[in-house]
């Protein structure tokens, strides 16, 4: 009555199937050159024009268990890293037919299972060699001794200082391995050695594995966000400790200078344009936020050497549908839409400083806070006809407007809403109130202007104010940026204040979604590019490898029957372990056809060629030279302009200096492999669903024959 | 208007087991169990088929929060399986699988259900007697002195089941915070009786699962508004701490029934606001440092808190309420009136910690007997089930601090465990019936169908269509591929035994499981040493695999006893 089973994998596996067809809709938006698709409502007849995957996910029927395990590996990937889904959605559909291949060529389930969760292991170490990491990104905007803060902060910012010792070494030496490699390829005047030290201090307190250790660590991350705090913190000296132990700034100085000469990866613009993965517009005001934030940190310390982190809760994004393209630009400090009615408000407060108070919750007359239960059997009775209920609200709004006059205070942010009735009594006190106001911009409003987030105003008391926010319209003629709702937009800044805002402009409001979710992608690509501090050589060069590195230990495993990969089963003990060798070769065979996929699928995607047949010579060549050679990863980074080339930009001269090389995040990346790959796994593992509940009914209606009833 | 039905008649059945359909739905059940049993076992997909959650696991306790059965026969066995997984956390599908293939072993067999319950019963006692003796070849004794022993054991727990989705790395990061997280809840100074702390598991989903870490003492979660609002902490020895298990947010809850009416200009929430700011001058008085709440604190008293360098923590919940109150020794206070100075409590330090995207309060104790494991996953399906793994793993080692022993895993124990039984019955049925009126065929038929019941129990860890082998000398289980030549060269063939405590070198002869075969006396193969010194062993939780047998065999009997059921239709 309110159970059913279903077995779902007799000879054909249903879930794999259905993963591979959710997959094959993504197809069209990996690579730098995406298909847009309409996805119409037929109902509604409603239609929008969608480019990323999460878009896409949101309008398609995700009911069934497979589809909703999709979404949520999906949506995982994309809460964490904010980028990688594109890859996710395409890897799921290349690796589950892959495991479908083996499960048709008869391998056994766990083989399959431990093979590929163990190739894709081998590589995510292998690819480590097509590291870049990032130096001395900064150098070029402002004077050199930056770095140092940069190597302690990567210290500090590490709470999980639980690797045991021997995996900190191994660190270490794939570090300097990538490190050394990477100034072969870049520098040509290169000093590798120097660039190896700037990797040991790190390792040295990595290795360092103790509890306290830990506390002390996560106290200083913790401290590292409070600047004024930090002069008086008993933790002070500590953060001069791990700066003593990582003590690089000759070298680096060294190899700043050196670096500088080359044109290498330490430029941000090189870096950004790397990254922006052919939306330069994007990239290009995600890098001038960067840069407003650099300056800014700089003012802010003078001389002191705090690390400069790129602060990604600190960008709001104002969007302005219906404006021109021209207008699309980036501003220190908080721009965002106010009634038109303000401008005389507006013209009064300019030019001064103003005061501000902040407030958390809703500024309506009964709003309470969170977790306050309101009781629903008191009344209150008048006994005096002169008040009635109607006036209430409005001797609340006299009673704020008081308290702003008493603590001259002209600004108020609210985080909630507002009643209109205050918004437009207090604009005639001029008292500006805002409401909806993002939560990163009341902290970043707190940092700046020294005021504490109320959630009454009624808790308002002197310390609470913060001073000195300049009001202003964002552009000189106001009433030329005003959108439909009548709204203008005005801009809020205040010395220091650590907050850009992106404003986003264009004439076609159906691809406004699109703009802020390319805008939000390439910040995030930033940020974890700076975060990891490295990144990878892009383009399919990583795919690339692996997909080499794949058929290189296949051919080997064919040759040799090496029992080294025994360990690879949990259960060692079982006869799957001994069957191993004999399997594995198909199964590496159909894991690296996920990535040859990928890659013609990229290379298909920009364009270059007419034909698949084409793009798939095209790899097989080099695969082919690449196997040939001593490594393939030697192979790719000297042959990295050809490939480069072939795969983004056909039309370039043939001057080797002029092609901007392509650079891709790592974490993401590889967690995004590692989700794809875990997802497929599961599914695969799976042999049955068990339906519970009420939508028994509505299964057993439609598609009753394959389940057994409990 | 009254309107009165008839009552419908009660149906009976007579004999249920001998139904088709109760047949076919222990059938069903019995496959959904099986298929899922032991590391390669088969995960299923529970949901509700109209959008709800998914959840994927192969886990009995998982399984058991869904399955909805109907049929009484079906309940017995699920309650009793529910009952077993809350005592002991372990061994949940060995009980199901267990009880199924008893009962029906049984059926083909021309007994009264009297004297198969009699015989099963003296067949358990035999297993117990001997699993709990000395001379028992399948278990070793725990040594405290090393972490060998119990690392094997929880990463046998965390390998058997494959839906945590845990490379063979990450198994051993997260095997080694279990235990440093169960190790840290045992007390430095033991007295004359020890009492456990608690483990708390913090999720910290969608990160790395080598982000994983163990902290002593507690963490809370904390806004960033909290953390702007942190003062550096007043230097002192201990901080003084008050919890409160009532709600501090200012409203009037316990109006009781009924319209309460106040006259206009009297105003409730301020009278109540102006008791919250007694209370906290109070505690400013008391010289409390940190105030803890289980609910939520009225703001304005967070602000008054504040100003007075006192910390206010709120929203803890009423999940951390008992530990919390264990670990600072404070009384949790329920009213506003009136504190007594006794129920306030202390911690060692308070420090602020960032984990991933979240931040925390990390409360450290004076003495660590709580520890709290942040686990991570990839997804919200794989950290469920890795949280249920964990949870059990942490059980388990509390169980076998007191029984330390654990039994070898990897199907070793049944295929032993039959391989006595089958000898003891064979060589000494007279000692086994002694005061018993059952006769020594009917012992052998039982015994038969007992042993086998076991050993397909076994065989169930098998899901990739290999074959079973048992060796002639210690009785434990290798796994072969099918379709091996008739004339093999066993030892080249196999590698390890199941638990992986032999090695096929070690001069073995072996029989197909199924095959029928002369009755042997399994060895005690047990030199200590070397159990001790295998670092890859299979193990599998004493206390739970006992009480797993023990329901089993009598969840068993129980069922087999019914001779009708009656349902009241109305």
């Amino acid at each position: 009555m309110v159970m059913a089973c279903r077995v779902i994998n007799k000879r054909r596996h249903i879930g794999l199937q259905q993963l591979s067809s959710f997959a094959e809709t993504g197809r069209s938006f990996l690579g730098p050159v995406k298909a847009s698709k309409f996805i119409i409502d037929e109902e509604s007849h409603e239609s929008i024009l969608i480019s990323s995957v999460i878009r896409l996910l949101e309008s398609l029927d995700l009911t069934s268990a497979v589809g909703q395990l999709l979404n949520e590996a999906v949506q995982a990937q994309n809460n964490t890293y904010r980028t990688g889904t594109n890859t996710l959605l395409f890897f799921v559909g290349a690796w589950s037919s892959a495991a479908e291949e083996c499960l048709h060529l008869g391998v056994p389930i766990s083989v399959i299972v431990s093979v590929m969760s163990e190739g894709l292991n081998s590589c995510i170490e292998e690819v480590v060699s097509l590291q870049v990491p990032i130096h001395n990104l900064f150098d070029d905007i402002d004077s050199t001794n930056t770095f140092s803060g940069l190597e302690a902060f990567n210290v500090t910012l590490c709470p999980f200082l639980q690797i045991p010792s021997d995996t900190g070494l191994i660190q270490t030496n794939l570090d300097l391995k990538d490190a050394s490699q990477s100034v072969v390829i870049y520098s040509l005047s290169g000093r590798p050695v120097k660039s190896c030290v700037f990797f040991r201090p790190q390792a040295k307190v990595e290795a360092r594995e103790s509890i306290s250790q830990t506390l002390v660590n996560s106290q200083l991350a913790d401290n590292s966000c409070r600047r004024s705090i930090l002069i008086h913190s008993r933790h002070f000296n500590s953060t001069g400790n791990s700066q003593s132990i990582s003590k690089p700034d000759g070298f680096l100085e060294q190899c700043s200078a050196a670096a500088s000469k080359t044109h290498s990866c330490n430029d941000l613009v090189e870096l950004t344009v790397g990254l922006s993965h052919g939306d330069h517009s994007s990239m290009k005001l995600v890098e001038q936020v960067v840069r407003l934030q650099y300056q800014n940190a700089r003012m802010q310390q003078g001389n002191c050497t705090m690390p400069f982190m790129f602060d990604i809760s600190r960008i709001f994004a104002c969007y302005l549908p219906g404006l021109p393209e021209t207008f699309t630009c980036v501003c220190p400090g908080y721009i965002t839409l106010v009634s038109i009615s303000c401008t005389t408000l507006i013209k009064e407060l300019q030019n001064q400083p103003v005061r501000v108070i902040l407030i958390q919750g809703d500024l309506t007359e009964n709003y309470h806070h969170v977790g306050f239960n309101k009781s629903i059997n008191i009344k209150t009775v008048f006994e005096s006809m002169k008040v009635n209920e109607d006036s209430t609200e409005e001797l609340w709004a006299n009673r704020v407007s008081q308290i702003l006059i008493q603590f001259n205070v002209h600004l108020v942010l609210v985080q909630g809403n507002v009643s209109e009735h205050l918004i437009e009594k207090c604009m005639y006190k001029k008292q500006l109130v805002i409401g909806s106001v993002n939560g990163s911009v009341m902290h970043a409003f707190a940092e700046a202007t020294g005021a504490m987030q109320v959630a009454y105003i009624t808790q308002v008391n002197e310390d609470c104010v913060g001073s000195g926010v300049y009001v202003t319209f964002w552009r000189t003629i106001p009433l030329d940026v005003v959108d439909k709702k009548n709204r203008m937009a005005i801009l809020l800044k205040t010395g220091g204040i650590n907050l850009v805002t992106a404003v986003l402009t264009g004439p076609v409001t159906a691809q406004m979604q699109t703009k802020e979710d390319r805008f939000w992608t390439c910040a995030y690509r930033l940020y974890y590019a700076l975060k990891d501090q490295k990144v990878f050589l892009g383009g399919g060069a990583v795919e690339f490898l692996c997909l080499s590195h794949l058929r290189i230990i296949e051919e080997q495993s064919l040759k040799t029957e090496d029992q080294a990969c025994s360990g690879w089963l949990h259960n060692s003990s079982s006869w799957l372990a001994s069957s191993l060798a004999l399997y594995r070769p198909t199964v590496l065979k159909c894991l690296a056809n996920g990535w040859h996929k990928y890659l013609s699928t990229l290379i298909h995607n920009t364009a270059n060629y007419s034909s698949e047949f084409e793009v798939s010579t095209f790899i097989q060549h080099h695969l082919k030279n690449a196997m040939d050679s001593t490594s393939p990863s030697s192979y790719i980074l000297n042959e990295y302009s050809t490939l480069n080339r072939g795969v983004f930009n056909p039309d370039i001269s043939n001057k080797l200096e002029q092609i901007p090389r392509v650079y891709d995040i790592v974490t993401p990346k590889i967690e995004a492999w590692r989700r794809a790959l875990d997802l497929v796994l599961l599914i695969l593992q799976t042999d049955s669903e068990i339906v519970t509940g009420h939508g028994h009914t509505q299964t057993n209606s439609q598609e009753s024959e394959g389940f057994l009833f409990l | 208007m009254a309107r009165l039905e008839a009552k419908k008649p009660s149906v009976c059945e007579n004999e249920p087991l001998t139904s088709g359909r109760v047949r076919s739905m222990l059938s069903v059940l019995k496959r959904i169990v099986t298929s899922c049993y032991g590391p390669s076992g088969r995960l299923k997909q529970l949901h509700n088929s109209v959008g709800g959650h998914v959840c994927t696991t192969s886990q009995s306790s998982a399984l058991l929060r869904s399955l909805l059965v109907t049929h009484p026969i079906l309940k017995i066995l699920t309650a009793s399986m529910q009952n077993h997984v809350s005592c002991v956390s372990d061994c949940g599908l060995f009980m199901a699988i267990l009880c199924c293939n008893l009962i029906e072993n049984v059926q083909e067999i021309d007994l009264t259900p009297t004297t198969v319950i009699e015989l099963n019963k003296l067949l358990l006692s035999l297993c117990t007697n001997y699993l709990k003796s000395e001379v028992c070849g399948c278990r070793i004794p725990v040594d405290f002195s090393s972490t060998q022993i119990l690392l094997c054991l929880v990463r046998s727990i965390l390998t058997s089941k494959p839906a945590c989705m845990l490379t063979r790395k990450e198994v051993d990061h997260i095997s080694a915070l279990v235990l440093r997280a169960f190790l840290l809840t045992i007390p430095e100074k033991a007295k004359d009786y020890v009492i456990l702390g608690k483990t708390i598991i913090v999720p910290l989903k969608d990160q790395r699962v080598m982000d994983s870490t163990v902290l002593p003492g507690m963490l809370i979660e904390m806004s960033e508004v909290q953390l702007m609002r942190m003062l550096p902490m007043k230097k002192s020895s201990a901080l003084k701490v008050a919890l409160f298990c009532v709600s501090l947010s200012g409203d009037f809850s316990d109006t009781g029934e009924g319209t309460l009416v106040v006259s206009y200009g009297v105003d409730l929430e301020s009278a109540v606001l102006d008791q919250l700011l007694n209370l906290g001058w109070q505690l400013v008085r008391d010289q409390i440092d940190i105030v803890m709440c289980q609910k939520v604190i009225h703001p304005s008293l967070k602000q008054f808190l504040s100003t007075h360098r006192v910390i206010a923590i709120d929203r803890v919940g009423v999940a951390l309420m008992e530990p919390l109150s264990k670990m600072t020794g404070t009384q949790p206070i329920g009213s506003l009136s009136s504190i007594s100075p006794s129920s306030y409590g202390s911690v060692k330090d308070l420090c602020t910690a960032k984990f991933g995207s979240k931040r925390f309060f990390h409360l450290i104790p004076h003495e660590v007997t709580v520890s709290s494991l942040l686990l991570c996953n990839r997804s919200d399906t794989t950290w469920d089930e890795l949280k249920l793994t964990c949870q059990t793993a942490l059980h388990v080692l509390q169980l076998t601090i007191k029984e330390p022993f654990v039994f070898l895993g990897g199907g070793c124990t049944e295929t032993h465990l039959a391989a006595y039984i089958r000898h003891k019955t064979l060589n000494e049925p007279g000692s086994i019936l002694k005061g018993n009126e059952c006769t020594q065929t009917a012992l052998r038929l039982i015994a038969e169908a007992f042993c086998s019941a076991l050993e397909s129990l076994a065989g169930s860890l098998e899901h990739d269509g290999g074959e079973i082998l048992t060796d002639m000398k210690y009785g434990h289980f290798w796994s072969v591929q099918s379709d091996c030549p008739p004339l093999v060269n066993w030892p080249d063939l196999l590698s390890r035994c199941g638990c992986g405590l032999h090695s096929s070198q070690e001069e073995l002869s072996w029989s197909f499981l199924r095959s029928t075969r002369h009755p042997f006396v399994p060895q005690n193969c047990l030199p200590h040493e070397a159990a001790t010194s295998a670092n890859n062993l299979t193990l599998d939780c004493f206390t739970a695999k006992l009480s797993g047998l023990q329901v089993a065999v009598e969840t068993a009997n129980l069922i087999l006893d019914l001779a009708y059921v009656i349902e009241d239709k109305n």
